[in-house]
């Protein structure tokens, strides 16, 4: 058992919570468990089973992150909330960056758009950062457009390739199989992402990767003038550590969202046989006026401490992390 | 055929018509997307190394490769020279495919070598090994700072930075990977 790591976990854990009372942060506890998902077609669930003499038993699903919980407090409560909580993602390989479960660390800020999220999360990392974390994972921060990666590593214009046509064009002229099969904008634009910007994103200090295309559809906000999404993700060591989403207030939006996404999951579930879980759209209905302008940031703890600990996999950190459980079992 | 997702390390790949062996494989769900695996593949003819990332459902074409017995013989500086135990056919694969193995392999032991066509891919090593250690600088006296360590060199040439207790001629078990030592080996 790594002692030191756990002293770490303590340490930053405690740092965090110092800095985030201090900066006037409510810090809220949720549920791991829930009766409904926000539909996230690409993240398999993980389902239990509530089990009852007196009320109908039923399937319950573990979170694959707060949001769903922490949104309606923000609607309550109108303030900058966050919260550090075990999440769970189902079909998640196991490797040196991931594991089924996981800590996150989650935080709201009301007032501050994705831009403003930059700077608060820059603060964050500077004051509580351990001792001796090297110098490439410490703020200030690099900052660079998805657009502007994808001209300097993909040598093509994002601008200009909107339409699926064109960016298969780009796809093959980086010398891509793209299968011919109908496949989605996404899905290509990752393909050339993953093979061509993402391993060549400048690991000197840490990036701020921002304005996502709007064909990646989340509950981060659209620019009005762009076919851009306010969203950033923050990559240190090359490796994804955080996302930010100037976050959607818009009910009909996020309805809109719910209805498609879970359309798309339930049919490619219903072929994979996965887990689907029961989505309740009246959470668009904390989406009324009063809804404060918000910033959210979900930041992956247990990753922050492997790079800022020296550790090679996140495996050396998690305490009965899923690898030694499997491996024990078989 | 199979599937990106069941590719593991050690799988044999088809790609661009050569074969590749897979050295590391990490999976990858860009922020929000479906998930895909990276690969880093190596050619045993030539020591290229590739990086490719698929979509865990994108189909990859692998290729049936078979283990056979070799004896490892010894190296004459550019080939390893090995034997097949089961016909006792000579056959050479190039060292600059399998950096340091010169330092691993005992000569007279015996290793499982992956063939495809008669191609000789993948000298499979454990990822644990004992060495004996056959030079050890003596630890100085009065030095017992915990955590103090020096070099030691086994019998195969391989450097390995140890703790100062260990003696000339002790055996030590190695991981092969990170050529980290692991433990003092008693029996």
């Amino acid at each position: 058992m790594n002692i030191k790591a756990i002293e770490q976990r303590s340490e930053l854990l405690r740092a965090m919570r110092n800095w985030f009372a201090q900066e006037g942060y409510l810090e809220v506890s949720t549920p791991i468990i829930s009766t409904n998902l926000i539909p996230e077609p690409t993240i398999a669930n993980f389902a239990t089973h509530y089990i009852s003499e007196f009320y109908a038993s039923r399937e319950l699903y573990l979170i694959p992150s707060p949001e769903i919980h922490m949104k309606p407090i923000i609607a309550a409560t109108k303030r900058s909330i966050y919260q550090i909580i075990p999440c769970f993602r189902n079909r998640e390989q196991i490797g040196s960056y991931h594991n089924p479960e996981f800590s996150m660390l989650e935080y709201y800020t009301v007032g501050a758009d994705d831009t403003d999220s930059i700077a608060i999360t820059e603060e964050l990392i500077a004051k509580t950062a351990l001792e001796n974390t090297p110098e490439h994972l410490l703020p200030p921060f690099r900052k660079m457009s998805v657009a502007e990666a994808c001209h300097r590593y993909g040598e093509f214009d994002l601008d200009k390739t909107q339409s699926i046509a064109a960016l298969r064009r780009e796809a093959k002229r980086l010398g891509l199989d793209v299968p011919a099969a109908a496949e989605s904008w996404e899905s290509v634009f990752n393909r050339i992402f993953l093979n061509f910007v993402e391993p060549n994103l400048p690991q000197e200090k840490p990036l701020i990767l921002y304005d996502y295309p709007q064909q990646i559809v989340c509950l981060a906000k659209k620019h009005r003038d762009r076919p851009y999404r306010q969203r950033w993700e923050l990559y240190a060591g090359g490796i994804e550590l955080a996302n930010c989403y100037n976050e959607e207030r818009d009910k009909n939006i996020v309805k809109n969202y719910y209805r498609d996404q879970y359309a798309i999951l339930v049919t490619e579930r219903a072929q994979t046989g996965e887990v689907i879980p029961d989505v309740d759209l009246s959470f668009a209905d904390i989406f009324d006026e009063e809804f404060p302008q918000c910033s959210g940031v979900a930041l992956g703890i247990d990753r922050l401490l492997m790079l800022q600990g020296g550790y090679k996999t996140i495996g050396d950190l998690i305490l009965f992390n899923f690898s030694a459980i499997i491996a024990d079992g078989m | 055929m199979i599937k990106a997702g069941q590719i593991d390390k050690g799988t044999a790949l088809l790609v661009k018509g050569q074969p590749f062996i897979v050295v590391e494989r990490e999976f990858v769900n860009p922020g929000k997307g479906s998930a895909f695996v990276r690969v880093r593949l190596k050619s045993p003819a030539t020591g290229q190394m590739l990086r490719e990332t698929y979509k865990t459902q994108d189909n990859v074409e692998d290729i049936t490769v078979d283990d056979r017995d070799c004896q490892y013989l010894y190296n004459d500086g550019d080939n390893f020279h090995f034997m097949l135990t089961e016909t006792f056919e000579q056959i050479e694969i190039p060292m600059s495919s399998f950096e340091d193995y010169q330092f691993i392999m005992k000569e007279g032991e015996t290793f499982r070598v992956t063939f495809w066509e008669h191609q000789p891919l993948d000298i499979q090593i454990p990822t644990k090994v004992i060495f004996e250690v056959a030079e050890a600088e003596e630890a100085i006296k009065g030095d017992t700072v915990t955590g103090a360590t020096k070099n030691v060199t086994t019998d195969t040439g391989l450097v390995v930075r140890v703790p100062i207790f260990i003696k000339q001629g002790e055996r030590i078990l190695v991981n092969t990977e990170t050529k980290e030592y692991i433990e003092r080996v008693n029996k």
